[in-house]
């Protein structure tokens, strides 16, 4: 079993009147050292994985239905409040998107920082020790440690970014999932941020989910790929099977890739896929992809495709199911 | 930061002039004439014309305002008409009661509507939720001494647990401070609900949830200290009122405080005592919202980098 094995999750948001279908058996898998990227445009339910796995859905709106979440063995979904707490911010931390939200205003880095280091100090060091480590954390993502007195506020966003990175880190997690880390920032500093991200990532040995839209965040920082369109994984495989050859792809892929401009071509306009994500509150029938796609065929209006596999790629999609056997 | 003190008290000077300027104003033209109320009905003419002098009241309105602006800048409020002894010596005796009845009230209703609103909010919606909104809505909008007076009848004449009216033991003090502080803690706890849901929506509680905090953390440690400035402004705007008596309640529980004072005051037109009396509680109004302006810096970082860099 992998590091982190998701299967058929099934998440919905509900608000009295609508159900979002927000991930349709939702698989995923991850091993030990390596950086997953998890591709798709806005809306396609990244963030509701990642929360699923921390189990920090909103709770009036949020449900799971089915699936398991598996982590170093353990069954996040059936584990008790009290032990899903160890295991968020030690085991598993998570960094938001947004850094300038992600900070509270009336606390000190420092103590934001030092906070977590308390929760998981199983070690019992003591809190001189703490806030060493706290220190150190902000030496590391490259804050002068005097500055842990501040407030968000007196920082930068980038600075900030990197303050959650320390928080995230602090306790040395085996799996960092990354939400969008850089979308905020200007692209310089998103540049750094990255540079940095991996930099730690190697230092301390752990897995990272990179949730991005940014192929080029991908082509920089992943291992393996994973593309999510309407809740569903509809793609995955190693880096190789994305950037080194292009035909075994699914249409979407495909379209995603097609979009990025080409600095050798002239052309003056990008090629974006046609159309527009489905409504999550009513999904096409058969294939989710079948109203946008170029290739799309009798069968994909009705029969929702199964995943078929060809040396670790896994591609959802009709097209692919022959040469799979 | 003692710069910005400083300016606050420089400000409260123009105020202060404003606010005996309009109280003098209104105190004169109202009817009623103070000589009348001293001397008892048909009085010898020569009586009311000699008082009339000894109390200044033969002279134009703005003469009598520059003379009263004065004797009050050396800290003369002048003589009470009643009992002819210096402003100040009727005031200072009837504060420690009121002082009391404000800090009792201030902290029970704080206590309470803060903790309600807590609960509310967390409870969204639960029927928890719905009755605390719904009683509160009750008790915040019941005029103040209709509670005075359903408070006697259950718990004096009824039950007899407490004494309705008078001082002498702090049980005196309970009923007086439930009447004052039921619909304030009510308010309060509307208001704690609504800023609590807010915060518990923004990014930074997600963050705290994500490191592993306890959910108590995360209310405590993480919410309230976001949710507080409102709840700091209303719990210090009501102590102030709080300290300048509430005149019904002391009134109608027979308690002797500063409100009860400036009442029988006003009716007896003694025209001193009510400029005094408005004058002292001003000054503890503006120093009142000068502490919570301050506390708004204590808790809110952004705030205090602002006081610092002016």
């Amino acid at each position: 079993m992998s590091f982190l094995d998701i299967r058929d999750l099934t998440v919905v948001y509900t608000n009295g009147r609508e159900t979002v279908h927000a991930l349709n058996d939702f698989s995923l898998r991850l091993e030990r050292g390596k950086t997953l990227g998890l591709v798709g445009e806005t809306g396609a339910g990244k963030t509701t994985a990642a929360l699923s796995i921390m189990r920090l859905l909103p709770e009036r709106t949020g449900r799971v239905l089915g699936g398991s979440v598996t982590f170093d063995g353990a069954d996040l979904r059936s584990l008790k409040e009290e032990e899903m707490r160890v295991v968020r911010g030690g085991k598993i931390s998570m960094i938001f998107q947004d850094p300038m939200t992600s900070l509270n205003p009336v606390l000190t880095v420092g103590e934001q920082i030092f906070e977590t280091l308390e929760l998981h100090n199983i070690e019992n060091r003591s809190h001189q020790q703490l806030w060493e480590r706290v220190d150190e954390m902000l030496a590391l993502v490259g804050i002068p440690p005097e500055r842990k007195k501040d407030y968000p506020h007196q920082f930068s966003g980038g600075m900030k970014q990197r303050v959650v990175i320390a928080i995230a880190l602090a306790c040395s997690p085996q799996l960092l999932i990354a939400d969008e880390p850089t979308t905020a920032l200007d692209v310089t500093i998103q540049a750094q941020v990255l540079a940095m991200m991996d930099e730690l990532k190697q230092k301390l040995d752990m897995s990272m989910i990179m949730i991005t839209h940014d192929l080029g965040i991908v082509a920089q920082t992943c291992d393996d790929v994973a593309v999510v369109y309407a809740g569903e994984i509809i793609e995955s495989g190693s880096f190789e099977d994305f950037f080194m050859q292009d035909k075994r792809r699914h249409p979407y892929t495909r379209g995603l890739f097609g979009s990025i401009p080409n600095i050798d071509s002239r052309e003056r306009r990008l090629t974006p896929i046609e159309g527009l994500m489905p409504d999550p509150t009513n999904l096409p029938e058969g294939c989710r992809f079948h109203p946008r796609c170029p290739d799309c065929t009798e069968r994909c209006r009705t029969e929702r495709p199964t995943a078929h596999e060809r040396g670790g790629h896994v591609i959802r999609c009709h097209l692919f199911e022959k040469e799979g056997e | 930061m003692w710069k910005y003190v400083l300016r606050r008290l420089l400000v409260m000077i123009p105020i202060i002039f404003l606010v005996i300027f309009i109280v003098f104003f209104i105190m004169n033209i109202t009817p009623g004439d103070p000589v009348q109320m001293i001397l008892g009905n048909d009085p010898p003419q020569q009586a009311v014309e000699d008082l009339r002098r000894e109390l200044g009241l033969d002279q134009p309105f703005f003469v009598r305002f520059f003379n009263y602006i004065k004797n009050a800048l050396k800290l003369d409020f002048g003589l009470s008409y009643r009992s002819r002894r210096p402003v100040f010596e009727g005031i200072w005796p009837k504060f420690p009661t009121t002082l009391l009845l404000a800090v009792l009230t201030v902290t029970v209703s704080t206590v309470l509507g803060v903790i309600l609103g807590i609960i509310s909010a967390v409870k969204e919606y639960s029927a928890v939720d719905v009755t605390l909104t719904f009683t509160s809505l009750i008790f915040a909008s019941v005029p103040g001494f209709w509670l005075c007076l359903m408070l006697i009848i259950v718990f004096s004449l009824k039950l007899h647990l407490l004494p309705s009216s008078g001082v002498g033991s702090i049980r005196h003090f309970i009923l007086p401070v439930l009447a004052s502080a039921i619909p304030s803690a009510a308010y309060l706890a509307r208001i704690t609900r609504t800023q609590m849901l807010e915060v518990m929506r923004q990014e930074y509680i997600r963050t705290a949830r994500a490191k592993g905090a306890t959910e108590k953390r995360v209310i405590f440690k993480h919410a309230l200290k976001n949710a507080l400035m409102p709840i700091i402004t209303i719990a210090g705007t009501s102590f102030a009122a709080a300290l300048g008596g509430s005149m019904i309640t002391e009134r109608i529980f027979g308690l002797p405080g500063i409100g009860n004072y400036i009442l029988t005051s006003v009716q007896a037109k003694d025209v001193p005592v009510v400029m005094g009396s408005t004058i002292f509680l001003s000054v503890i109004f503006m120093v009142m919202m000068l502490l919570v302006d301050l506390a708004y810096a204590y808790i809110n970082p952004t705030l205090r980098s602002r006081f610092s860099r002016k």
